[in-house]
């Protein structure tokens, strides 16, 4: 069976006009990118744009990509830049995305129409549906640091901020995160009962 | 001054100083509601590592690689030629000319006097007189006047189409 090839070395591949090898670069790191997007956008049809536009960029610039860094650290800065963007031309005609009620209000009418309590939910529902609830760039700290697997240095490179600020940010992401984790789970159970 | 749950939040992630780490440790051992606080973002820590990326739509990959297909297969042709094919056959045009004015140079005799040109038995140059004749020079002529009129009409497109995008 033939083994994983590394980022570098899909990289390498496309970079002599192998496109089939970009093909394997984009599943590979396709999952997170989209979910890395999901938490700045909060609908799929939108984070899915942001995601295959990330991926275009992405190709166009290979070859300057400096390989000190990981594939995906140059990566998600990609995503952070196209997702806000594209947020920014949004705002434009919807809401301001600052507008963290904005989120409970659609959130709190989503809930308020399925009903199904009696359903078993798992802890990463509640922990999802809590991180939907959070401001984007909280949501996609947190996304960086459990999923990514970056470092707080990698995430400061991606988002274009020093890894003390980072520290700071994922501090009071981590502490709203819990904050609206029970104020969900104390609401689902007062309707239960 | 730093709160005790962003130490505890320091000494989860493991990027605390060894003295602090010392410190946290003898907090916890001998302090029981810290001890109860560090268990609990503990057990959150471990509940966000646990967090799985969402799957996108099942076209995806194929959506990217045909995007990027697209955007390469509308490339006009004049950005996709070599520039390399362009500096050689301009390099092979400049040394042709450079050898046949260095080759006439050559083969210049300057007099104060008179000017005359006396090039060797050897060189050959085509009878011109014969081309010069009638029918070749009106069928140049026609040439010269199809290609004004070609050139005049893409003049006049280019014009009208780019007034056509400034509107």
């Amino acid at each position: 069976m033939q083994s994983k090839l590394s980022d570098i070395e899909l990289i390498e591949q496309t970079l002599a006009g192998n496109q089939a090898a970009y093909a394997d670069l984009v599943k590979q790191h396709q999952r997170f990118v989209f979910t890395l997007a999901l938490r700045f956008c909060k609908n799929r049809e939108d984070a899915e744009e942001v995601a295959q536009d990330c991926f275009i960029k992405a190709y166009r610039s290979l070859s300057s990509f400096q390989r000190q860094a990981k594939f995906s650290t140059w990566l998600y800065s990609i995503v952070y830049t196209t997702a806000m963007t594209f947020l920014r031309k949004k705002r434009v005609d919807t809401d301001s995305i600052d507008d963290e009620n904005t989120y409970i209000q659609l959130e709190s009418q989503s809930s308020g129409l399925n009903n199904n309590l009696a359903e078993n939910r798992s802890r990463s529902y509640y922990l999802n549906r809590a991180i939907e609830q959070l401001l984007p760039d909280d949501a996609a700290i947190i996304t960086l640091f459990y999923m990514g697997e970056q470092s707080l240095e990698e995430i400061g490179q991606a988002l274009g901020i020093e890894p003390n600020t980072v520290k700071v940010k994922l501090f009071r992401a981590r502490q709203r995160l819990r904050e609206k984790l029970e104020k969900n789970l104390k609401s689902e159970v007062k309707e239960l009962i | 001054m730093k709160t005790m749950e962003e130490r505890l939040w320091s000494y989860i992630d493991g990027t605390c100083s060894e003295d602090e780490r010392k410190a946290i440790d003898n907090v916890i051992a001998q302090d029981e509601n810290i001890r109860r606080q560090y268990e609990a973002l503990l057990g959150l820590d471990q509940e966000f590592a646990k967090m799985e990326p969402d799957e996108p739509p099942m076209a995806f990959t194929y959506n990217v690689m045909e995007a990027i297909r697209a955007e390469y297969a509308q490339k006009p042709l004049k950005a996709g030629i070599n520039k390399r094919i362009i500096k050689i056959i301009s390099g092979f045009f400049i040394l042709s000319i450079l050898t046949l004015l260095v080759l006439v140079l050559s083969n210049l005799h300057l007099t104060p006097v008179k000017f005359s040109v006396h090039l060797p038995g050897s060189l050959k140059l085509p009878d011109v007189k014969n081309y010069l004749s009638g029918p070749v020079i009106q069928g140049f002529i026609f040439f010269d006047a199809i290609l004004g009129l070609f050139l005049f009409d893409a003049y006049l497109h280019r014009k009208n189409t780019s007034k056509q995008g400034s509107h």
